[in-house]
């Protein structure tokens, strides 16, 4: 449904060029969770908000191919991607605290954007709003409607912003770490939630996050990326059965378990992620990994097929 | 609601009783302010001055001399200028709080229009030649001096191109009443009105440019233009609307100040007798009535605006009819 | 183990709103009536979600809040009393470290002065000295010495917090309060910091308060745990036991919440998923705080505070109905 081929996003910066994406080749099919994992500055938010053409800043350049529907997004004009955005492709952001508009009740905000993509009234569409809040178990929807956002709290926001995002069914859903501002026992709830409605829906899923263990409950397909580039990609259940490359398996291990014994120390990975302006020339990993020799001095790549990693161990 | 609008009232009352005591001790700790002194005229004896101090009560104790005067503007309205002798000074300020308003509340209503439409088309073409133009020309705006502008206008309009077809409806300087010659009162108005608001549509056409520019930052923005919906829908409707409110703080303040006095230039330029004029020519006297009548109804107005303002705040913000 | 540090039903009020807003004053206990120990050479871990009280209750315990009920005995000093001229000698060993060390160092100064300033003001030491034991800190931290002379921001986060971590062990403190020390971090770095507080504890004999959202984390660093709900501590004990076998309703729906990175037990885990969200504080549920989410409660719950019992002869909880 979704293939991005070859994606490239580079800011102009005033020490030149920098490539916060750098080669990026994925497909997302149709009802499918596909779960993007990776550290700040890894480019999986960035990625994805290329695909939605939300990158609006003039001084960044956008290359390669993003197919929709067999449709290339990719220079395509602001008016035809509008329509899309919000109807076929719809978003949902990390921080539900910031992401609605403060002057307008939730209702108002669903509604607005039914009524963008649908020529229905608007007693119509605030039918709809009901029906969605309902969907997504806010409790007296009919009240909640002409509720402002500072009056939910974080949960009930979050819960407003995802029946926002389903208001026009749409075939792609990108949520961008959708719970990690909430509380642990409310991260519970949205995921539940998220899968309930995939379900009902039958959306594909992009799912952003940092936690391994959020993407373990939810995805079905997982790729890791790391410094701008896809490090591993594959099945959920093989990724983390026999993680590939040596990022993937030193990230699982640095994680303490909730289970068993206890190590003295946790296996760590020495330094920390390359900042945008300084990334190595070839392998982006290859300074921090334990592995490295010669090969890595140039950049792997990543084949495309099944569970595979960009690592020149695993692929020589 | 209700406790609100008693509880602002009572702020009101608090604010000119303060600011009327601040006035009076002030006005007699200023030395050579001695009225008596004044109003006798110099080389007067100790005698005369004596009588004077009498007829006038300023042999009474300060806080005697106060309630008195204070009796005298809200009570009698009888409160008499201390320079001209019976000139009545509360029918003084009420012929001039038309003028004041006629000329503030017309340029309030250019510099909002203007202001409003310079600094949103300047966020929407934001980086442009268009507005870099805006901006520069918001900045000549707030540049040029007042009574400058003012002098240049009368200079334009009343002499050099008055005969011209382009300014010959120019009437004359000075005010006309707006019940009997309301045609008169706007045609004279016109000039002033856009001398008086040039500055700040300048000033609000860049700040609220600003404004814009940081609310199309936010998420919710972003957000907004996740659902598909147009820039101009998302500039209007999500970023003006939530950078409203700083605009809204701004505009009470400067127009409760013009109210209250702070137009004197924009009145003195264009003989508009005024509540500015009025506390001007006391203070240059030290006319303490007048001084004293203008300055609480000036504060009352910067207070009244204020809690305008307030109230407009409810309605833009729904956070505050919560908090 | 001796006992470092003890709390007794401490409290702390916050008032929010003013007499004058439409709510009205109203008064939230971020920290209610709590009472723990900690012994000498022990981790503590601090856990529950937003607004239970953890970081109140850790600033509670470093008097960067004055508390306003209770006792602090710390080293065998009741300290809750101290003013702040008292404490400074105290402040010494006991030291605290916070999430966003990028906030909490000051951008401007170079990272010798940022660790030395304690050293200056507690230790009286002289250039020399301070020199060689920044040199020696930075060392201990995993950083190198010449990056004394460096400012902040050109350190990543994981650097940043080892400036923080360098600047609490300066002056050889007894108990340091970790303030969600590694959630800022990336994953990867996070492992490398919780491996530093440990190696520290072990060669400096630390004692620490380890406050964290993040159970995982909690679990691999703490003796003890305490769970906080609604500014009360729940249940509390060693950690192996809580883990083995919560008694506590919350703490098991809690532990359960946590996303298992382990796929092969992520199906053999069963959920609890809890209803609805943690309430305002300001307004807390009758009875059992937790009882409007809690999968059993009953009416018992509904109308009478359960407090701290041991069961299991182990850790304590807070709750009529334990597992």
């Amino acid at each position: 449904m979704l293939e991005v081929r070859d994606l490239k996003v580079s800011f102009h910066t005033e020490q030149g060029p920098a490539r916060a994406i750098d080669g990026v080749s994925f497909d997302v099919a149709e009802g499918e969770i596909l779960g993007v994992v990776g550290e700040s500055g890894s480019g999986k938010t960035v990625s994805l908000l290329a695909v939605m053409g939300l990158i609006t800043d003039p001084n960044v350049v956008i290359e390669g191919s993003i197919k929709y529907q067999g449709r290339e997004l990719v220079g395509l004009p602001a008016k035809e991607m509008r329509k899309l955005r919000g109807r076929e492709i719809a978003m949902i952001f990390q921080d539900p605290m910031t992401a609605l508009t403060p002057v307008y009740t939730i209702g108002w905000q669903i509604a607005e954007q039914i009524r963008a993509h649908n020529s229905i009234s608007a007693k119509q569409a605030e039918q709809r709003a009901i029906d969605l809040l309902a969907e997504v178990n806010i409790a007296n929807p009919h009240e909640a409607i002409h509720r402002y956002p500072h009056q939910l709290s974080g949960g009930m926001r979050q819960r407003a912003v995802i029946a926002m995002a389903l208001s026009c069914n749409p075939s792609l859903l990108v949520a961008d770490e959708p719970t990690t501002a909430l509380d642990v026992t409310v991260q519970a709830q949205i995921l539940d939630l998220v899968r309930k409605l995939q379900k009902n829906h039958k959306s594909a899923v992009v799912f952003i996050t940092h936690d391994m263990g959020v993407i373990a409950e939810i995805a079905d397909r997982v790729m890791v990326m790391y410094a701008g580039r896809i490090v591993e990609r594959g099945n959920k259940v093989a990724l983390f059965s026999n993680p590939l490359h040596p990022y993937t398996k030193a990230l699982l291990d640095s994680i303490p378990l909730l289970e068993g014994e206890r190590p003295r120390r946790l296996k760590s990975i020495p330094g920390s992620p390359p900042a945008l302006l300084n990334r190595p020339k070839g392998c982006a990993f290859a300074p921090r990994c334990a592995n490295r020799f010669e090969a890595c001095a140039s950049v792997p790549v990543l084949p495309n097929a099944g569970h595979d990693a960009a690592c020149f161990k695993v692929n020589p | 609601m209700l406790l609100a609008i008693t509880r602002r009232l009572g702020q009101m009352l608090f604010v000119l009783v303060g600011i009327s005591i601040l006035v009076f001790l002030i006005f007699f700790a200023t030395p050579g302010a001695d009225p008596s002194a004044r109003i006798a005229g110099r080389n007067a004896s100790p005698e005369i001055l004596e009588a004077v101090r009498k007829s006038f009560g300023f042999d009474q104790p300060f806080y005697m001399q106060y309630l008195i005067m204070m009796k005298k503007i809200f009570v009698t309205g009888d409160l008499t200028s201390f320079v001209n002798r019976g000139w009545k000074v509360v029918p003084a300020v009420f012929e001039a709080i038309p003028v004041t308003l006629s000329l503030v509340i017309g340029a309030a209503v250019l510099w909002v229009v203007f202001g409003i439409i310079i600094g949103t088309v300047a966020a929407a073409t934001r980086g442009s030649w268009l507005d870099k133009f805006l901006m520069v020309l918001g900045l000549v705006g707030i540049s040029m001096p007042v009574y400058w502008l003012g002098e240049v206008m009368n200079l334009v309009t009343q002499s050099r191109y008055h005969d011209t077809w382009m300014f010959s409806w120019v009437p004359p300087l000075g005010y006309k009443n707006i019940s009997t010659d309301p045609r008169g009162w706007f045609l004279t108005l016109i000039i002033p009105w856009f001398t008086l608001a040039i500055l700040y549509i300048g000033l609000y056409g860049r700040v609220l440019r600003a404004n814009l520019i940081e609310a199309l930052q936010e998420d919710y923005v972003r957000t907004a233009r996740a659902k598909g919906l147009s820039e101009t829908r998302i500039l209007l409707r999500h970023a003006l609307r939530t950078s409203l409110t700083s605009f809204v703080t701004l505009f009470g303040l400067d127009f409760g100040a013009l109210v209250g006095g702070a137009a004197l230039l924009t009145e003195v330029v264009f003989d508009l007798h005024g509540v500015g004029m009025l506390t001007y020519n006391a203070l240059l006297t030290l006319d303490l009535p007048v001084i004293m009548a203008t300055v609480l109804y000036a504060s009352f107005f910067v207070v009244l605006s204020n809690a305008l303002v307030d109230v407009v705040y409810i309605f833009l913000d729904p956070r505050v009819r919560t908090a | 183990m001796t006992v470092l540090y003890e709390a007794k039903n401490v409290s702390k009020r916050f008032t929010v709103g003013s007499r004058f807003s439409a709510t009205g004053k109203l008064t939230l206990n971020a920290v209610d009536n709590v009472s723990l120990s900690i012994k000498a050479g022990e981790t503590l871990g601090l856990v529950g979600e937003s607004g239970c009280g953890k970081s109140t209750l850790g600033r509670c315990m470093t008097r960067l809040y004055e508390i306003s009920h209770g006792t602090l005995v710390f080293d065998g000093d009741d300290i809750s009393q101290k003013s702040l001229r008292q404490l400074r000698p105290l402040r010494a060993k006991l030291q605290m470290v916070f999430q966003d060390p990028s906030a909490s160092l000051n951008p401007r100064r170079r990272v010798g002065d940022l660790i030395g300033e304690p050293l200056r003001i507690h230790a009286k030491m002289n250039h020399r000295e301070i020199a060689d034991r920044v040199s020696e800190l930075l060392t201990l931290v995993g950083l190198s010495p010449d990056h004394a002379t460096r400012f902040q921001h050109e350190f990543s986060g994981g650097q940043r917090q080892r400036i923080g971590i360098a600047r609490a062990i300066a002056v050889n403190p007894k108990l340091i309060v970790l303030d969600e020390p590694v959630s800022a971090l990336d994953v990867s770095v996070q492992a490398q910091i919780v491996n530093l507080l440990a190696d520290l504890q072990e060669k400096l004999n630390l004692t620490y308060v380890f406050i964290a959202h993040d159970l995982s984390v909690v679990r691999q660093v703490s003796t003890r745990i305490a769970v906080m709900y609604l500014g009360s501590i729940v249940e509390i004990g060693n950690i192996e036991d809580i883990f083995a076998k919560p008694a506590h309703p919350y703490t098991q729906a809690l532990i359960s919440a946590v996303p298992e990175p382990d796929i092969k037990k992520a199906g053999m885990r069963s959920r609890i998923i809890l209803t609805g969200d943690v309430p305002s504080p300001v307004n807390p549920p009758s009875g059992c705080r937790f009882h409007p989410r809690c999968p059993i409660a009953q009416d018992r719950c509904r109308m009478e505070r359960p407090v701290l019992r041991v069961h299991n002869s182990k850790q304590q909880a807070a709750c009529h109905f334990p597992l």
